[in-house]
């Protein structure tokens, strides 16, 4: 059996005190695994990932991150532990070059490992290299989604979030960016996130969770979640797409 | 027609643009308009006066440096000046701003700065009087530069004091990573908590600039013309003036914006009178508003 890297115990959060919207969810992602976490629309996926990076108020459950307690960690030493999140939009500073938005990532690295660091994010990431000088407002979607993604991966993190990569992003870019996180986990990074987009989603990950009404409802092997009924009863009751067989 | 206007507007735009540098980061990191910031510039003087005065105390009466009108003393003062107007900034911030931002609500922190400003103002007259006092009480002579204009050396100085102290906040902002996280700060605080930011060093750091810059601009005003309770309140609105003319956010803005309107004022005074003087920053403000409310370096984010 693998190790766990991130291992989420019944977390409860919210952002009203009382008023839970994650009721006791818990998860595991393995090293060097992509996971997905799937639900219905206001499942509290998107609080449940936020309480994790420390962005929403914990008020029961634990987050271990490599054996490390960081459940009330607050979010600025979150990147220090370990893990970058990636949020789902306004995630770079539009007004700043390509350049500095990599920096501001760099505030625990020593100078000369941060400068390092964006040399090997540019190799990487040619387009960013490219722009370097721009400012990052005049990006095209697919291109900032980079910039934040590289962004978060300054800092070696033990595990990558991301809320949401595809959201708002066109057909084109959505594939881009989902072959992109395939290509970072087969450079070692461990993966969680969140995706309205499952069928692409699934398409990358290992393992998958189905989050119904702040709850962990559902896991599974991602390659057959698709197909599993379970899973599409859990979406409201609709299937995620007609049987092939034609025999409902 | 003698050409001295600009000379002065020059002067007094770099007093403005100095304070509109705190204006500006002030409006832009924590998002409120600081009215108390002029009397900063005030309190400023008035630590640098007194720590000039405990040093001659200590000292004695020291020559002052060549032509100019002030000695060491100063120099040493306006750095301790400098550090206790950033603390004071820092104190004021934690008694009342930091609490009332918590809730959320920005124009109870603007009307807090309000009432923080006569407070503070009130104090100095409480302590100094309101009657006006000096750095030095010697007279300097002018120095005839061609085309009609005469400079003194401390005016030559506090330029020379300007263009540095404007040279290395603008590095600062753009190529420390502190800078960079106060602009990061003042774009997105969600994000740049996210990417490892501590939100509440940069608040620090905004603090301690602004007052360390305002101090400066107190004391030019008290080199350069006088000491008194208001003379920072009295600077507020060509401060506001030149933020937005600038650019809420950018130092270079804050700057240029400040000798924009240093000379029109000068002007004003030279060809339609002195007593519209102090209308020079409103018509500006109004304009700049109707016309191009980002200001001259203002961006539109996203």
């Amino acid at each position: 059996m693998s190790e766990p890297v991130l291992e989420v115990r019944d977390l409860v959060a919210g952002y009203e005190p009382g008023v839970p919207i994650v009721r006791g969810a818990s998860i595991r992602v393995d090293r060097g695994e992509i996971v997905v976490v799937l639900g219905p629309n206001g499942a509290g996926k998107s609080s449940f990932i936020k309480a994790i990076a420390g962005l929403v108020p914990v008020s029961a459950g634990r987050v271990m991150l490599d054996g490390r307690d960081i459940t009330a960690v607050p979010a600025h030493k979150m990147v220090g532990m370990g893990l970058a999140f990636v949020p789902q939009t306004e995630n770079i500073f539009p007004l700043m070059s390509v350049e500095d938005n990599l920096k501001t990532a760099g505030g625990i690295l020593k100078p000369r490992e941060a400068a390092e660091r964006i040399a090997r994010m540019y190799e990487t990431f040619p387009d960013l290299k490219a722009f370097r000088r721009v400012s990052a407002g005049n990006l095209s979607g697919g291109q900032r989604q980079m910039l934040a993604v590289a962004r978060a991966l300054i800092v070696d993190p033990k595990l990558l979030v991301l809320d949401e990569p595809s959201a708002g992003l066109s057909p084109k870019f959505v594939s881009m960016v989902f072959s992109m996180l395939s290509d970072i986990r087969k450079s070692g990074v461990t993966i969680l996130l969140v995706e309205q987009n499952a069928k692409a989603a699934l398409a990358i990950g290992d393992r998958a969770y189905v989050l119904v009404e702040g709850k962990d409802a559902h896991e599974g092997v991602a390659s057959r979640l698709w197909d599993d009924p379970v899973v599409a009863e859990l979406y409201l009751g609709q299937r995620p797409h007609a049987p092939r067989g034609g025999d409902a | 027609m003698s050409l001295q206007f600009l000379v002065d507007g020059l002067l007094t735009g770099s007093m403005i643009g100095l304070g509109a540098i705190g204006v500006t980061l002030t409006y832009s990191i924590l998002r409120f308009s600081n009215f108390a910031h002029g009397d900063f510039m005030a309190w400023g003087a008035y630590a640098t006066l007194v720590v000039v005065g405990a040093i001659g105390a200590m000292f004695g009466k020291v020559a002052p440096i060549g032509a100019l009108s002030f000695g060491w003393p100063l120099i040493i003062a306006v750095i301790i000046g400098c550090a206790l107007t950033g603390l004071m900034a820092l104190l004021l911030d934690f008694v009342l701003f930091s609490r009332l931002r918590e809730k959320g609500q920005a124009i109870i922190v603007v009307m807090a700065s309000f009432g923080a400003s006569m407070a503070l103002r009130s104090l100095l007259e409480f302590i100094f009087t309101s009657r006006p006092t000096y750095f030095s009480r010697a007279i300097q002579i002018a120095m005839p530069v061609g085309f009609g204009i005469r400079v003194t050396p401390d005016q030559i100085a506090l330029l020379v004091l300007t263009v540095l102290l404007v040279s290395a906040t603008h590095l600062l902002m753009t190529r420390t990573h502190i800078g960079r996280s106060m602009q990061a700060v003042s774009q997105n605080p969600a994000l740049a908590r996210v990417v490892g930011i501590d939100v509440a060093r940069v608040v620090r750091a905004t603090w301690l600039l602004g007052g360390a810059l305002a101090c400066v601009a107190g004391v030019m005003v008290g080199i350069l013309v006088q000491i008194r309770p208001l003379m920072g309140f009295d600077m507020l609105l060509p401060m506001f003036a030149a933020a937005i003319l600038g650019g809420i956010g950018s130092v270079p803005g804050a700057v240029l914006g400040g000798l924009i309107i240093g000379l029109a004022e000068a002007a004003a005074v030279q060809f339609i009178g002195a007593e519209w003087r102090a209308a020079v920053s409103f018509v500006i403000l109004m304009a700049v508003l109707f016309v191009r409310p980002i200001g001259l370096f203002g961006r539109r984010e996203r």
